[in-house]
């Protein structure tokens, strides 16, 4: 097997002092950028970038994709202690991550992550290992009916899952599209939903709802719940963080399932995001603990964490053979290639064995390094959550106001970060899924995309989306996706009238 | 000319400018004006998200002017595409007479304000230079469309009238400007489907699901080399230059013009152009022009050109200025042909 | 002062209602039908908008109609939605941030946050004011390190720390 014997000289090219030391640098810089909202990983990685100009490029892609790593292990932290998504793929993490954190087990929490998010990219540095170059054929497949199926693949799964109220649940949905739709229309060129605000014409960023939804929304039920802020309990022992690890292999259906799930979504356009959500849904229907979902359940952290890294880690395929960036990292990345003198597409894998395969080579013990570098912070976030409410609460509300501001360096970002605080708050409280309203701020603007210029390549027809072998099944597993809850209520709902009746959960 | 007010304190504290007013504007003229440096990080502000072509535009100045130490302070490269770029250049509204914020855009800086209800105005922006010039090609996939030629193209547009699928960058960006420019020369109706970026336009046509793009040449190049697209015609009046040979055993010289191929659309470029905020010290403006022309000059930038097939030609002073308000008045004409133009254009 | 949990469903399925009435009347601006290349750019958010109006007109009804039904059995009083003491709480959790954001608008984000921690400390914690000075200095150092140092993102500085030549 060729790719084999040139993974084997990726390692002889990765494996130097220097290398491996770059590789460490590049996570502890990474854990510090992921951690911290307001700088993330494609912020950091972009800072970065002028540091590589005078190192060799393969020295700095190494150094890029250990931030990376670093990056979206220190964004699922802040997700598990805080409620703050450090990442947008992190997103999903605080689901149960928080919940488990707020009972007093914050370390298994973190153990729980780090380890299946581990474990999720190296199933992803395999696929890449392997699936080379096939996945470069097969990504040309995806044409916009295709780009438009996977979105809604994902869609799907997320819908049915939301308990409570349907009416909430479609509110939701559909505050999050229009969310996503506001600012300048890619088909037309035309300013949507701008009401005349100068502000609104740049769009409204993922990542200042997700800091109002989660991390204002957060603190505010905190107090609300009376300070209620029980990492106190949080026990720092290597032994909790072993134990943790050891109890991983119990979920291995989960880890299975959402690493392939991962792999899908990062080759395909999905990207880790929809990645995560989508893993977190099936995760929760097919799980047997499933309703336990959303009250820190294990699962509910093994699931997007696993998924979140196999689709990092698989996205940057399509970045290097495509020329295609999976994620916001992603482009940077690329951007930092070109300027080295690499240009990514189909050619790179033949005229530059070494580049490509010592970055995949990297990415094996990059993935490692991280893994252990960030176990070994676990202890220091456990410390910070002694501290009174009192004081964190402030200073976490200043870690969100700084984040807000830094994604485009406007003030009015903070006041709409904090309107979207007192949305999360109410809509918490009231039962109103806040998780569909994300996924559709995520998947709505990108879906619509892909629905319009396949309508413009069809015609106007929409047959396009079940012409063709892979897109109609792709649409066929979302279309069952979609219904299966409905099935299941219509004829569950039979039996079993009245059983489950009282119980309702918030997601 | 006289300077009478400056509007940044901080500028104020680095000294008395009446002497350097004479020479203001004057590109050539740096021995007066070479007293202004900037003494913080100097923020370039990119009007487009990473990994585009002025992303990386930016990025080439920002590693050559790091890397051969012709600035002593650091650079920060911030990118704002928020409505189609217009955020960074209202982020220049916002900062008036700010000498320690310099913008990178295209023709949108000027074309942007046309069709768009954007919350800037030209007077807003001091032009400092305009750097290089993409060029466009019309690229197609010979495999799965059939197309092999400009001429093929045009006679499978005449066959099927409003069918035959373009895919480009954003909409009523240069990308579409082109393919409606094209549409009048020759007489044909496209569909023209606008994508987020250049190189996913590429990866369509690559893939078989569109039958041709237009495209800067480096955004393609690779999809050439692999088989997966051929470039018909290129939108200059004169052949590219460059002669090593790419693929196929054709070079960029060996790529037909679209007026030699039956296209009469002539020198449809792109300026890669630098700006300022209004207001801005003189001296601030002379400075960093002449750091950009420093900044063409480094091995880096020259690879960046060649690599990118380029046409290299700084202008300055005057002569952009000429340029521009020329530039303006004929994409005025195109937009209104188009009737893109706004109801109430400014 | 209480607030039940009728009345912020009801408020939160009004105001819902009307950012679904907003959204439809702005997409109205870019065309809403369906053209011979597909939808228009205003076909979808109509759409949502008005998915929006009548899942919040569904839930205010669904409310009204079941707060009716409860009231007529006489059962047990709901908990309320939040009480005066959680709320005053709450607001004094909120009014600092809101002031806070309002003089980094006008200060910058520096002796916004400056003076946010020292109000936090001193008055909600109740630590000395040396103490307090103290920590919102540190917590002032420690970002402009990270940020401007470190990571060279530049946050919003305003005239004062302008004037003293601090950038």
């Amino acid at each position: 097997m060729g790719n084999f014997g040139q993974l084997m000289d990726g390692f002889v090219v990765a494996l130097t002092m220097h290398h491996v030391m770059i590789m460490v640098i590049g996570v502890l810089l990474g854990l510090v950028v992921g951690v911290l909202p307001g700088l993330g990983a494609p912020n950091g990685v972009s800072l970065l970038l002028p540091l590589t100009f005078t190192m060799d490029p393969i020295a700095a892609i190494i150094l890029l994709t250990s931030m990376y790593w670093g990056a979206l292990f220190g964004g699922s932290t802040t997700s598990i202690l805080f409620n703050i998504p450090g990442e947008p793929s992190s997103v999903a993490t605080t689901f149960d991550g928080h919940p488990m954190a707020k009972q007093g087990e914050a370390v298994r929490a973190l153990t729980l992550a780090f380890g299946s998010a581990g474990f999720g990219a190296m199933v992803g540095v395999v696929v890449i290992t392997l699936l080379s170059g096939w996945v470069a054929n097969f990504a040309l497949q995806f044409g916009s009916p295709e780009y438009f199926a996977v979105y809604f693949m994902a869609f799907a799964s997320f819908i049915g899952m939301a308990g409570g109220s349907p009416f909430k649940t479609l509110v939701c949905i559909m505050l999050g599209l229009a969310v996503g739709t506001v600012g300048m229309d890619t088909i037309s060129g035309e300013g949507r939903l701008t009401f005349g605000i100068t502000q609104l014409t740049n769009g409204i960023s993922f990542l200042i709802v997700v800091i109002g939804l989660f991390g204002i929304g957060e603190l505010l039920l905190t107090i609300d719940e009376g300070y209620k802020f029980e990492g106190v309990k949080a026990k720092l022992s290597l032994r909790v963080i072993l134990r943790t690890l050891a109890e991983l292999p119990r979920y291995w259906v989960t880890l299975l399932r959402s690493a392939l799930i991962g792999c899908w979504m990062g080759i395909t356009p999905g990207g880790p995001t929809a990645a995560s959500f989508m893993s977190y849904a099936l995760g929760r229907r097919f799980s047997r603990r499933g309703k336990y979902f959303g009250k820190g359940e294990p699962e509910g952290i093994v699931a997007p964490e696993t998924a979140d890294h196999s689709a990092g880690s698989c996205a940057l395929l399509p970045m290097l053979a495509l020329g295609v960036p999976g994620s916001a990292t992603a482009a940077v990345m690329m951007g930092g290639l070109m300027i080295w003198g690499l240009s990514p597409g189909p050619m790179l894998f033949t005229t530059r064995p070494d580049f490509v395969w010592g970055l995949i080579a990297s990415m094996y013990l990059g993935n490692v390094i991280a893994v252990v570098l960030v176990l070994a912070t676990v202890p220091i976030f456990a410390w910070i959550l002694r501290a009174p409410f009192t004081v964190v609460g402030p200073l976490i509300a200043i870690i969100c106001l700084i984040g807000a501001y830094t994604v485009s360096n406007h003030i009015f970002d903070i006041w709409v970060a904090l309107a979207f605080g007192l949305v999360g708050y109410v809509f918490k409280k009231l039962d109103y899924p806040l998780a569909p309203f994300v996924l559709a701020v995520v998947l709505g603007d990108k879906a619509e995309d892909a629905f319009r210029q396949s309508m413009l390549s069809s015609g106007g027809s929409l047959s396009v989306f079940f012409e063709g072998s892979l897109v109609a099944t792709m649409m066929g597993i979302g279309i069952l996706l979609l219904s299966l809850p409905l099935l299941t209520a219509l004829f569950g709902g039979l039996f079993r009238r009245g059983a489950e009746e009282g119980q309702t959960s918030r997601p | 000319m006289k300077i009478t007010s400056l509007r940044n304190g901080a500028s104020l504290r680095t000294g008395v400018l009446t002497a350097s007013a004479l020479a203001v504007g004057l590109t050539g003229a740096t021995a007066a004006l070479a007293e202004w440096k900037p003494n913080r990080p100097v923020e370039l502000v990119v009007s487009a998200g990473p990994g585009g072509g002025s992303d990386i535009f930016t990025r080439v100045v920002q590693a050559a002017l790091t890397k051969n130490k012709l600035v002593e302070t650091p650079l920060i490269v911030v990118n704002k595409p928020g409505g189609s770029g217009s955020e960074a250049f209202n982020y220049a509204e916002d900062n008036v007479g700010s000498p320690y914020k310099v913008y990178f855009g295209t023709q949108d800086a000027y074309v942007l304000p046309l069709g768009t209800k954007v919350n800037y105005a030209m007077k807003d922006l001091t032009p400092v230079a305009s750097m290089v010039f993409d060029v466009f090609i019309l690229w197609s996939n010979p495999k799965a469309s059939g197309i092999n030629t400009a001429q093929e193209f045009v006679a499978k547009a005449k066959e099927n009238p409003g069918k035959v699928r373009v895919a480009g960058a954003k909409a009523k960006d240069a990308d579409e400007t082109v393919v409606t420019l094209m549409e009048r020369a020759a007489g044909i109706d496209l569909a023209y489907i606008p994508y987020k970026s250049g190189s996913e336009a590429a990866i369509q046509v690559a893939g078989g699901h569109i039958e041709a793009n237009t495209n800067n040449p480096s955004e393609s190049l690779e999809q050439w080399k692999a088989g997966n697209q051929k470039p018909l015609c290129v939108f200059t009046s004169a052949r590219l230059t460059d002669k090593t040979v790419v693929a196929d055993g054709m070079s960029w010289a060996d790529i037909p013009t679209c007026v030699e191929a039956g296209i009469d659309v002539k020198d449809f470029v792109q300026p890669r152009t630098v700006w300022m905020a209004a207001d801005v010290p003189p001296e601030a403006v002379a400075y960093y022009t002449e750091l950009m022309k420093k900044a063409m000059e480094t091995p880096e930038f020259k690879d960046y050109t060649t690599r990118n097939v380029q046409i290299t030609k700084f202008m300055a002073g005057d002569e952009l200025k000429t340029f521009l308000a020329e530039q303006t008045k004929n994409y005025e004409k195109i937009y209104a042909d188009n009737n893109w133009l706004l109801p109430a254009s400014q | 002062m209480e607030i039940t949990r009728k009345t912020m469903e009801v408020a939160t399925a009004v105001l819902t209602g009307s950012v679904g009435a907003l959204i439809c009347y702005g997409s109205t601006e870019n065309g809403i039908g369906w053209g011979p290349g597909g939808p228009e750019p205003g076909y979808f958010p109509f759409g949502i908008g008005c998915l929006i109006l009548l899942g919040s007109l569904a839930t205010l009804v669904q409310t009204v109609w079941k707060h009716a039904g409860v009231h007529h059995a006489g059962a047990v009083p709901e908990e309320p939605f939040i009480n005066g003491a959680r709320l005053r709480l709450l607001v004094a959790f909120v009014l600092p941030i809101v002031a806070m954001t309002a003089i980094s608008a006008w200060l910058g984000l520096y002796i916004g946050m400056g003076l946010y921690i020292f109000y936090t400390m001193r008055v909600s914690a109740g630590f000395r004011t040396l103490t307090s000075l103290a920590a919102a200095l540190l917590v002032i150092a420690l970002n402009f390190i990270v940020f401007e140092k470190l990571f060279m993102v530049p946050l919003l500085k305003g005239p004062i720390l302008e004037y003293f030549g601090i950038y």
